[in-house]
């Protein structure tokens, strides 16, 4: 009879918490889309310059998220894209090549690293801008510094999955090439890899999303209110988290606040996109590796 | 060993012994197979046949804790050849020696991509001769008809039978000249495990055949010679 009513227990607490899960992702989405959908227009986005403008920079937006959206847009690219193929590799060392007490070594460090706050690696990012300035006098804190920090911020994620992902291929999977006369290089690229693929694309996509609402970091490495399109690498720039942190915190009038909201439905739209292109690009990947004639 | 004059022997064994940590799972084992037949190798379960079998592609060595004493020889163009020394191209050894598990272990990409994936593991890339290859290992495995048709299909939507000629073809691509088997019958139901049957009495002209088997009416049908491995000790018979 106690038994049965553990189970019970047990059972419904389980239902609860994934019913409470959901309905907390649906009530801060149905929030956001309630107060952030009717501001968005294409004077939001762009204010009074005319789109086309806009895209090919002919006239610089003003008043609009448009240089915020594209400031987000070029830091995720250019953060994940520098962190990929390093997280790729570490994690393929890590699941393939680390042996004993090395590999024990490596494994402790991606933990830290992981553990470090973001604030932390910001301030690390702006020491590091500080730095090398006083040797190239080029360089303040950037996109580029940005795009650095950012890019140890997500390596954890990245060398975390593709481990897990080639060390959960089962061993008569992991066998077989070799029976066949692979090299260890060849077993990993033509048969450990691509089978990984699925697992690495979902780290990926965890580090598209952390770069992408990451504020601490930029914060201290870039990031600045009214910036336009960065020009260079080198230059300061505008992001959506930092426009909606700032916003909230600074807004002059109603309208001001609601744009807020707005800029955090965009946010959500570019990084869904974000994540379609990396699942896309991984389908793509995955077909021209395995099926393909 | 039932002598069979009319063929040179192939394969051979000198005091061979294998252990897993401490345990002894082969001992002083010396061993000969003649080439161009099926031979059997018997025995109940953990006495190391498979293991047996991994001494001749070496693939025994990706086990932690393994340990082998004594040689292993492999007569290759009529040379007497060490196959643990350390001259030996790991590759090429299990190119030679082709390996066909328990199991069907179809890689999961297309049935054309697992037929001609040792063809890309050993770099020939020009697309006709590959063509050819992958079509004649099929027709080699009575295969090509069933699947000509759908050579870009996952190959696990196979049946199990299939799979496992899959298996066999492409250990038959790069022309081993010898098939190593684990039971490549044990988990087919017994029509595939005819069509595999005829198959390998069809090899045994072009390859020297190693075969575990478990069923004596199958080892009656095809074996020309049977070893058997029990406990500390071998019986050839």
């Amino acid at each position: 009879m106690k038994e049965r009513f553990i189970e019970i227990f047990i059972k419904s607490f389980a239902w609860l918490s994934g019913l409470l899960l959901l309905s907390a992702a649906f009530v801060i989405i149905g929030f956001l889309m309630i107060k952030g959908i009717p501001t968005l227009s294409l004077s939001l986005i762009f204010g009074d310059t005319s789109p086309a403008d806009a895209f090919l920079l002919r006239r610089q937006v003003l008043t609009g998220l448009f240089p915020a959206m594209a400031g987000t847009c070029l830091l995720v690219l250019l953060a994940v894209g520098m962190a990929t193929p390093v997280g790729l590799a570490a994690g393929i060392y890590l699941a393939e090549y680390g042996r004993g007490t090395l590999k024990s070594f490596f494994s402790l460090f991606c933990d830290i690293l992981a553990g470090v706050p973001s604030i932390v690696i910001g301030l690390f990012g702006f020491s590091l801008a500080i730095s090398l300035h006083h040797y190239i006098r080029e360089i303040y804190p950037c996109l580029l510094i940005s795009a650095l920090a950012l890019a140890f911020l997500v390596l954890p994620y990245l060398i975390r999955t593709t481990q897990f992902a080639m060390e959960s291929i089962p061993a008569e999977v992991r066998l077989t090439a070799p029976a066949l006369g692979a090299t260890k290089l060849q077993n990993i690229a033509y048969v450990l890899f691509p089978r990984s693929l699925p697992g690495i694309a979902s780290g990926v996509i965890l580090a598209i999303g952390r770069c992408a609402e990451d504020t601490s970091v930029i914060m201290l490495t870039g990031v600045v209110a009214a910036a336009g399109i960065p020009g260079s690498l080198l230059s300061a720039y505008e992001a959506l988290p930092f426009y909606i942190y700032y916003i909230s915190s600074q807004y002059r009038d109603a309208y001001e606040l609601q744009t807020g909201y707005g800029a955090a439905v965009i946010l959500l739209i570019i990084c869904a996109c974000l994540f379609l292109a990396a699942f896309y690009l991984k389908n793509q990947l995955m077909n021209r590796m395995l099926y393909r004639q | 060993m039932t002598e069979n004059k009319s063929n040179e022997m192939k394969i051979k064994t000198v005091n061979l012994s294998f252990y897993y940590n401490h345990l002894r799972v082969l001992k002083d084992i010396s061993v000969e197979f003649p080439e161009r037949s099926i031979s059997a190798i018997v025995g109940p379960s953990g006495q190391g046949k498979s293991t047996f079998l991994m001494i001749f592609n070496r693939l025994w060595e990706t086990i932690p804790d393994a340990r082998m004493e004594g040689e292993a020889f492999i007569r290759l163009n009529n040379k007497w050849v060490n196959i643990y020394d350390r001259s030996i191209s790991l590759p090429e050894l299990r190119r030679s020696a082709g390996m066909v598990f328990q199991t069907p272990n179809p890689l999961p990409m297309s049935i054309f991509k697992n037929i001609s994936f040792p063809l890309k593991l050993s770099g020939v890339t020009e697309m006709q001769s590959v063509d050819e290859k992958v079509e004649s290992a099929l027709k080699q495995a009575f295969l090509w008809d069933e699947v000509k048709d759908r050579l870009t299909d996952d190959a696990r939507s196979l049946s199990g039978g299939q799979q496992q000629r899959l298996c066999i073809a492409r250990a038959l691509t790069l022309d081993p000249e010898i098939l190593l088997l684990d039971e490549p019958t044990s988990f087919l139901d017994a029509r595939s495990g005819q069509i595999i049957e005829d198959l390998l009495l069809s090899l045994k002209e072009s390859c020297t055949i190693l075969l575990i088997s478990h069923y004596m009416d199958q080892i009656r049908r095809i074996a020309d010679q049977v070893m058997e491995l029990s406990g500390d000790t071998s019986n050839n018979s």
